[in-house]
């Protein structure tokens, strides 16, 4: 496996990219970011499957690929299939003497977003965990469907507004807990399984090769911040993140083989979950006083959360 | 390397197992499947070869029919030979994505047992998952019985796979009526059916990292037009090299196929249009109704349901003695005339004989096919003949039980 | 900067959409696109000025039409950290040899996280109207801030 240097920013500058411009996401998408991350982190060849959605429907809309690599798209539900399909033919030709490159090393990846990932692909994913392949999945988690307008999915949080999940005179917006994707991928006894963000750009890079090199299924969900839908100005997308990590709405952490929970960043200054929130329009509603308590309970499962954390990571469970 | 599997000259195999052993004869590389009543029996058999050394390929078991075939697409896409097996409801499951395998241009061969679809829920046979891929742009070869499942599985790789063709084919053979009927069956020896299917040829390969492709890109109305016309394109041009793949299976076996299998229709008065397993029972009704009574029948059965042979059923059909066409639909039609007697009935319009054409739905969910239904059915065009008139509905049921059902009048001849 | 480094002969001549519109007998079989007109060895070790690219590949279009505002970039007060290259989203920040040498305005859409990002003092990137001429926007450029007593 050929990973690139990634010891500073300076030596990861000279990987050459394989992602092009003129793709057709948003100003300002961290899709992007973390697609171009994953794809720097390795020299090795890459065959790359993705699921319908934003990313998608943005890199390979004719007459035109974004891809400089082998890449598919069949479905919404299905790159995990598509992916791991590919690599068991990449299995029985190196068997049978049939390949074209037979030298070249080759990673499979797949991509989804949290619609994809959480919901409709759900029962693809998993049975594609459970198989075995020698693939890494990754999850683009805009918590919600962005492609189609910013509808609810099981990844929105508590309390945000989505076109099907609405804040108004008598509702907060979402009622219901996100799925908690990283806990059920690494029931899956996955080998490596994480949860990462692009303003942490070392540690993503570190996981993404991380999950690369590791022999098997591994999983990694990336929150992936989105101008157009949680309501912030494009310009503001690592600001937004770093309020994610920062309050640990999103706590970054990897857990190999389902066993050994690692907290791979602790905020110095832990922030209140309220700046994260205040920050997005797709919160602005639970600042009215009759939807505050809407914020103190969003405080409350973080607290809990990272409390959990903590405690796994020091019994190394 | 695979171990070669001794054969007898002559086998007893069910439809299923003439499928499998036609799979493992085209050492396809990838198998990713989920099992389904009836064709269970086929991705079973696969599994054994597997586990004791008859395949070298992948065989991967999926989590559902859906991404059985995603699966497929994928390892298409990757450059090897690519099959799988259903029925009926993971027929349906997978239709989503027979769409995307024949727009990408896929050519995994796929083993229907052709099942009635729920609900209510039935495991028999009827046409209900065939019909459901009639515009799937998928190449569908129909088999009559266990033999011609194996033949024609083989035929359907060469077929799919043919650099000017490119397309996903699909072997139809019905529940347990073929699939789970033992039979003779003249297998051949596993050297002679490769080469007969020969070496795949990768196109547009995800694992040639010196040609990056782009698989599956979105086409908005500027561009989605012409790929789905360059695809029917594709799919109505594949008859030449269908019929030269079968030229070259009869230079080989001696068994002969054809787009239209027809029987008896040259002197025919009256005509049954028929798919599936009871063209066998057809034939016999007809031959026996010739004998006794003197009723000159012939058989006609599309081998090739897609593309449909709107010609060679215009030819057969276009004949100054023939009077009346009975086309018989095994598959609820939801609220229209059957598919089969539709698509006849839309070739026999440009006809200069113009035969009378009604439609018969019968069979479902495995409702038995009788040699005496087939001739009252028969018996009845003959009727049609003489009064040179329509003297039923044009569509009825036949076989079920209650008050007679049937719709629409003829407004001709009377 | 002048398209410098990227300038091929197809490089941004295209606006999405504005390709010849052919039939149906001259599209690809099976809606594939090629990224490249011809082999590549070993493409992750190949710049992007040495990659044949085709007309297939969003490489070769512009997406400037898209962008408002821009962002301008001083070389003086660089210091190469490549912040804006890790965090570009449309691989508008070109960087050969670890340093970090301009904006690839075909792809740059303008939505100044890269200006974000920027840690000198004063920013080395800064946005400006599409209107602005560089030359103009560099010779304005602001002077080091002071850090505010608190």
């Amino acid at each position: 496996m050929a990973i690139t240097n990634i010891k500073n920013l300076k030596e990861f500058s000279t990987a050459n990219e394989r992602f092009e411009g003129a793709h057709l996401l948003c100003p300002g998408c961290a899709h992007s970011m973390i697609v171009r991350e994953l794809m720097n982190a390795t020299d090795d060849n890459l065959v790359i499957a993705s699921n319908t959605g934003c990313l998608e429907v943005s890199t390979a809309v004719y007459p035109y690929t974004s891809w400089d690599t082998s890449w598919i798209h069949i479905g919404f539900e299905n790159a995990a299939t598509a992916a791991t399909g590919a690599e068991a033919m990449f299995k029985a030709r190196k068997r049978k003497g049939t390949l074209p490159n037979p030298d070249a090393p080759v990673k499979f990846v797949a991509f989804g977003g949290d619609g994809s990932t959480f919901d409709i692909g759900f029962q693809w994913l998993s049975g594609a965990m459970e198989r075995g392949h020698d693939f890494t999945y990754i999850c683009l988690d805009n918590e919600n469907y962005a492609n189609t307008g910013g509808q609810r999915s099981s990844a929105t949080p508590v309390g945000a507004h989505t076109s099907t999940a609405q804040a108004g005179s008598v509702s907060y917006g979402k009622k219901q807990k996100k799925k908690d994707i990283v806990a059920i991928m690494a029931a899956h006894g996955a080998p490596y399984v994480a949860q990462l963000a692009p303003n942490k750009w070392k540690s993503m890079a570190k996981g993404f090769q991380k999950a690369l090199e590791t022999e098997g299924p591994c999983f990694i969900n990336t929150v992936s911040a989105c101008t157009t839908e949680w309501k912030f100005d494009p310009k503001d997308t690592i600001h937004i993140t770093d309020l994610a990590t920062d309050s640990l709405m999103f706590p970054i952490y990897e857990i190999i083989n389902g066993t050994e929970l690692n907290i791979l960043y602790r905020p110095k200054n832990i922030i209140p979950v309220e700046e994260y929130l205040a920050a997005q329009g797709r919160y602005k509603h639970l600042f009215k006083p009759q939807y505050r308590h809407v914020i103190d309970e969003i405080q409350k499962d973080i607290d809990a959360k990272w409390e959990y954390l903590q405690r796994r990571e020091e019994a190394k469970v | 390397m695979a171990k070669k599997f001794e054969l007898n000259e002559v086998e007893v195999w069910d439809g299923n197992y003439a499928a499998s052993q036609a799979l493992r004869q085209a050492q396809v590389d990838v198998v990713a499947a989920y099992p389904i009543t009836p064709s269970t029996p086929i991705v079973e058999n696969y599994g054994a070869y597997q586990a004791n050394g008859f395949v070298d390929g992948e065989f991967v078991m999926v989590e559902s029919e859906h991404g059985a075939m995603s699966g497929c697409v994928g390892a298409a896409a990757a450059g090897g030979r690519v099959a799988t097996a259903t029925s009926s409801q993971g027929f349906a499951l997978m239709t989503e994505v027979l769409y995307q395998a024949s727009g990408m241009r896929m050519p995994i061969v796929l083993t229907v047992v052709n099942r009635a679809l729920a609900s209510p829920l039935n495991v028999r046979g009827d046409h209900s998952d065939m019909y459901l891929g009639r515009d799937s742009g998928w190449i569908q070869l129909d088999a009559f019985n266990s033999q011609e499942a194996y033949d024609l599985t083989l035929c359907a790789f060469k077929i799919a796979e043919h650099l000017d063709v490119r397309l996903p084919t699909m072997v139809h053979q019905d529940g347990f009526t073929t699939s789970h009927k033992a039979q003779n069956v003249r297998p051949l020896q596993d050297e002679v059916a490769y080469k007969f299917v020969g070496d795949y040829k990768p196109v547009d390969d995800m694992l040639d990292f010196t040609r990056p492709v782009t698989h599956g890109a979105q086409t908005e109305e500027d561009w989605h037009f012409e790929h789905k016309a360059k695809q029917h394109k594709a799919l109505m041009d594949s008859p030449k090299v269908i019929d030269e793949v079968f030229k070259e299976f009869k230079e080989l076996t001696g068994r002969e196929y054809k787009r239209v299998e027809s029987y008896m229709m040259d002197d025919a008065e009256v005509a049954m249009v028929i798919l599936g397993s009871s063209v066998e029972t057809a034939v016999l009704a007809a031959k026996e109704l010739r004998e006794k009574e003197g009723i000159k029948v012939g058989i006609i059965a599309p081998r090739n349901f897609r593309p449909f042979p709107f010609d060679l059923i215009r030819d057969e059909l276009d004949r100054e003695n023939l009077k009346a066409v009975v086309c018989m639909d095994k598959s609820a039609p939801g609220g229209a005339m059957g598919a089969l007697f539709n698509e006849v009935a839309g070739a026999l319009t440009s006809t200069k004989a113009r035969p009378m054409v009604t439609n018969y739905i019968y069979g479902l969910g495995g409702r038995d096919f009788s040699i005496e239904e087939a001739q009252r059915i028969m018996k009845e065009q003959k009727a049609h003949a003489d009064a040179g008139h329509i003297t039923t509905q044009i569509q009825q049921f036949s076989g079920v039980r209650g008050p007679k059902l049937g719709f629409y009048e003829t407004r001709r001849g009377k | 900067m002048s398209k410098g480094v990227l300038a091929t002969d197809k490089r941004g001549v295209r606006e999405l959409g504005a390709e010849k519109k052919v039939g149906w007998d001259e599209v690809p079989q099976g809606v594939v696109l090629n990224s490249f007109d011809d082999n590549v060895d070993n493409l992750s070790h190949l710049r992007p000025e040495e990659r044949p690219y085709s007309d297939f590949n969003s490489f070769t279009a512009t997406v400037a039409s898209w962008r408002v505002i821009k962002p301008v970039y001083n070389r003086d007060i660089c210091i190469d950290c490549q912040n804006c290259w890790v965090w570009c989203p449309d691989t508008s920040i070109i960087s050969r040899d670890k340093q970090m040498i301009g904006i690839d305005y075909d792809h740059c859409k303008g939505c100044g996280v890269c200006v974000e990002v920027c840690p000198t003092n004063p920013k080395s990137l800064l946005m400006f109207t599409e209107a602005v001429d560089n030359e103009e926007a560099l010779s304005g450029w602001p002077e080091k801030k002071k850090k505010e007593k608190k």
